[in-house]
């Protein structure tokens, strides 16, 4: 899973040729050729996998995981690290059950909107206190995870008026289910946005180099409070996802959706320093992650594995596509 | 341990030996010849000091002196014997030592703990530190050069001056691995000094002459001839002569570092001619900050002002600061009428200021984006409708530019990374251009690290954008550029400006006018 721009050293080196360009284009689709790759693979384990029925399953199961990966994706990309994501998605669920009686329609938009605020206030610490994107987060995994204890009295709340979450259960054309199609629309419209405005320019120059970004006149720290901003907003949409297939807010719902969420990331090709990556390689990365976590019992590894599945692709996905020529010293 | 120690007895080593005979050594980089056949010889209790421009070759010199870098070709000779140094650690064995212009101590460890570092000898045993060994050794260190220092005090909590001390207490440590007088090499010891520190650190090196070479690498060429016995000149990678220092002045030292003058005539260029402006188009009064008091500067449309000074003048600081990108404790700057904000970079952007960073690798440009992107990365309304971006607008927009200053490059979508020095810095520069909206280039070094040709590229697009009006203020890497390229240069000093002299295209004054001023 090389990625060009990221290995290629620093130095002036030949005119690009037509075969250097082919050969980044394929490694750019790495993630697909994995899943085809897997894909192919389940189905030889259990030729019963590739159906309709259970491909229907396995992406209404991938759509919160494919929007958290999605919104941190942005502040990867920015060179910080997001890993409040799943305690913040979890305590959106507890927000959702408990204002959901007194809310009614309007709760999914307050809930997006609370959990946006909340990333952008991390955010804001991140870069007016200069406090590392990794500490701030740690903090707000912890204080998140405590405030969603305290406010669901440590247990689920049912959610009894499942009008407002219908719809993310129907399926389009009978087979698509709608909560996928809401993720990738998420993709599809936060890559457009970054693709039509300056905002991927000034993302990638801050990710790739931040100094150089800041004296070029780029405004480094908007962006930033923006990619928490964003990533908080999908945490809260994965959440409503997640109350419409449980019918209940939990505050550990999403608990075990980080480090899916992170391989997501670090599968698709994202590079864990910044710059180089793209919300389409976190789909690809998160539909790789999803068909693992079905694919394990088929070929017969108990799901009480799955956690060192994850941690074995982060560190691997990492070892791979790590620019160690940019990172002089590895911390 | 080392060679010397276990050579037979009898077969001396004639007592004329230099201490240390550097021969022809050849070190090429990509694109440079950093040495181009350096012979040096440093004698025995002498402190040798070496003198040369930015570029001429004396890092990189010092470097292979100590195993650093390795050279292509050339000899190194210890004491009578051909050595190899593959590592600090070889150089060591063989006497040689180093005080690094960077401090290279742990600051938060103690002086007697820095001073053992990487030596403990005796002060670990079965991996374990014994405190009172360490403390002894390191007392012995500075009673070597009769500091005062407590050995327990954190590294942090001493001056500059006091670490300097402890890092020759530490270098003498090499004392323990070889039996002959060791060659210690001070690389600018005294940027970071004031002037009564600097005298305390001349007397230390006038007593390790007593029983060791010094060789001793400054900016400064008064303090050169004030603490050397001899001065050798590097230029070019090249040796060009060596003086006794007790009677050479620093003009003529200075005639020798920088050479015969004057053969580059895009320099002399003339200036442009500009009708007399009531106002001048930046006015700079009181600016202080970190690093620099009081500064007063004035920019006309059209005219290129080099700010000239030794290292730790504050003028690189006094240019970020006017871009916002160091902060200021008092003052004021207005560009055209208008007082500036400085308080971050994209309100200078937006005043139609620019700036060229000396590190272009890592400040100057986002190497992995590609020359398209990287040329429209401020201007970012040069290639957008309104907020959305329109790539035909933009494909026209830097075709255009990388046509206007002939930019070699296979497309606009290559990442910059891949191209040479020269282009890079030209798309580098081109970003303030592509608005047409630029009144104020900073230009911090650049042409650094850019060969002859480049050189003469970036000087004439500096010329043509004098022409259109734009102000400059320059950062020159030598004194020969600042005075070719300007039409006025400031000499700033410790944190001032101390002089203006003028520089019309028919009065250029000589290198040595300046150093007068900045020493």
């Amino acid at each position: 899973m090389s990625t060009p721009a990221v290995t290629e050293p620093a130095v002036a080196g030949p005119p690009v040729t037509g075969r250097a360009v082919a050969g980044r284009r394929l490694t750019s689709f790495m993630p697909v050729i994995a899943l085809v790759v897997l894909l192919a693979a389940l189905t030889v384990a259990d030729p019963g996998f590739l159906t309709l029925n259970s491909l229907t399953a396995a992406a209404r199961t991938s759509a919160p995981l494919v929007v958290l990966a999605a919104g941190a994706t942005l502040v990867v990309l920015c060179g910080g690290i997001d890993l409040s994501i799943a305690a913040l998605c979890s305590l959106a669920t507890v927000f959702f059950a408990l204002w959901l009686p007194d809310l009614g329609g309007l709760t999914t938009v307050a809930v997006v909107a609370a959990t946006a605020a909340i990333g952008a206030a991390q955010g804001v610490a991140h870069v007016l206190l200069r406090i590392p994107s990794f500490i701030v987060t740690l903090g707000g995994l912890s204080i998140f995870s405590a405030i969603a204890l305290v406010i669901s009295d440590a247990g689920p709340i049912r959610v009894v008026d499942r009008d407002v979450t219908h719809w993310l259960t129907l399926y389009v054309g009978g087979v698509v289910p709608m909560a996928f199609v809401v993720a990738l629309l998420v993709v599809v419209v936060v890559s457009l946005v970054l693709r039509s405005t300056p905002l991927e320019s000034w993302i990638r120059a801050t990710g790739y180099s931040e100094s150089a970004a800041r004296l070029a006149g780029a405004p480094v720290d908007v962006v930033k409070v923006a990619a928490f901003t964003v990533s908080g907003a999908c945490a809260g949409l994965a959440a409503i996802m997640l109350v419409s297939r449980n019918f209940s807010g939990s505050p550990t719902m999403a608990d075990n959706l980080l480090l899916p969420a992170v391989a997501a990331i670090v599968v698709g090709g994202t590079a864990i320093t910044g710059g180089h990556g793209s919300l389409w390689r976190s789909l690809a990365g998160a539909l790789v992650v999803t068909l693992l976590r079905v694919g394990l019992p088929i070929v017969g590894v108990p799901s009480a594995y799955e956690q060192i599945l994850y941690g074995a692709i982060i560190v691997a996905a990492v070892a791979l596509t790590l620019d160690r020529s940019k990172v002089q010293i590895i911390k | 341990m080392t060679t010397n120690l276990t050579r037979p007895p009898g077969q001396r080593v004639p007592a004329t030996a230099p201490a240390l005979e550097v021969r022809g050594l050849v070190k090429h980089y990509p694109g440079v010849k950093a040495l181009d056949g350096v012979d040096l010889v440093v004698r025995r209790n002498e402190v040798l000091g070496l003198a040369g421009e930015n570029g001429a070759g004396k890092s990189t010199l010092l470097k292979a002196l100590v195993g650093l870098v390795r050279p292509d070709a050339g000899e190194i000779w210890v004491r009578g014997e051909k050595v190899r140094l593959g590592s600090i650690a070889d150089a060591a064995d063989h006497g040689i030592g180093m005080v690094f212009q960077e401090q290279s101590l742990v600051p938060n460890l103690t002086a007697a703990e820095n001073i053992v570092l990487g030596s403990e000898g005796p002060g670990v045993r079965h991996g374990i530190y014994r405190w009172n060994t360490m403390r002894r050794l390191a007392q012995e260190q500075l009673d070597k050069i009769g500091s005062h220092i407590d050995p327990l005090a954190r590294t942090d909590s001493l001056s500059f001056a006091d670490r300097q001390m402890v890092e020759i207490a530490k270098v003498l440590r090499i004392e323990e691995r070889t039996s002959h007088p060791p060659v210690i090499i001070l690389d600018e010891p005294t940027s970071v000094l004031e002037s009564k520190e600097i005298e305390t650190l001349f007397t230390q090196v006038r007593r390790l002459r007593e029983f060791a070479s010094v060789v001793f690498v400054s900016h400064r060429l008064d303090e050169v001839l004030d603490v050397c016995d001899r001065v050798a000149v590097l230029r070019g990678g090249r040796s060009v002569g060596e003086v006794p220092a007790a009677d050479a002045a620093p003009a003529e030292l200075h005639r020798m570092m920088i050479g015969s003058t004057g053969s580059d005539d895009h320099y002399h260029g003339a200036a442009a001619e500009r009708p007399d402006e009531p106002r001048p188009r930046l006015v700079v009064r009181g600016l202080s900050g970190r690093t620099f008091r009081d500064v007063d500067l004035d920019v006309h449309a059209g005219e290129i002002v080099g700010i000239v000074g030794v290292h730790g003048s504050g003028r690189e600081d006094v240019c970020r600061a006017l871009f916002g990108a160091e902060p200021t404790t008092a003052g004021e700057v207005v560009l055209d009428g208008a007082r500036l904000d400085l308080s971050g970079t994209r309100a200078a952007c937006a005043a139609g200021i620019g700036y060229v960073p000396a590190e272009r690798k890592t400040e100057g440009m986002v190497g992995p984006m590609s020359v398209a992107d990287n040329m429209t990365l401020t201007k970012q309304g040069s290639r957008c409708t309104g907020p959305v971006v329109r790539p035909r607008k933009q494909a026209k927009l830097v075709d255009r530019w990388i046509e206007r200053l002939s930019i070699r490059t296979p497309d606009r979508g290559t990442a910059i990374q891949r191209l040479s020095g020269g282009n890079q810095q030209k798309v580098v520069l081109a970003r303030w251009l592509v608005a047409g909206d630029v009144r104020l280039l900073l230009l911090d070094h650049p042409t650094r690290g850019l060969d002859v040709g480049a050189r003469s590229e970036v000087y004439r697009l500096l010329r043509e954008l004098a022409g259109q009006g734009v102000a400059m203020v320059l950062l020159a890497d030598s004194l020969e550029e600042a005075i070719g390229m300007s039409d006025r240069i400031v000499v700033m000093s410790d944190g001032r400006a101390t002089t203006e002299v003028a520089a019309p295209a028919d009065g250029k004054p000589t290198p040595l006018d300046l150093v007068k001023e900045m020493v």
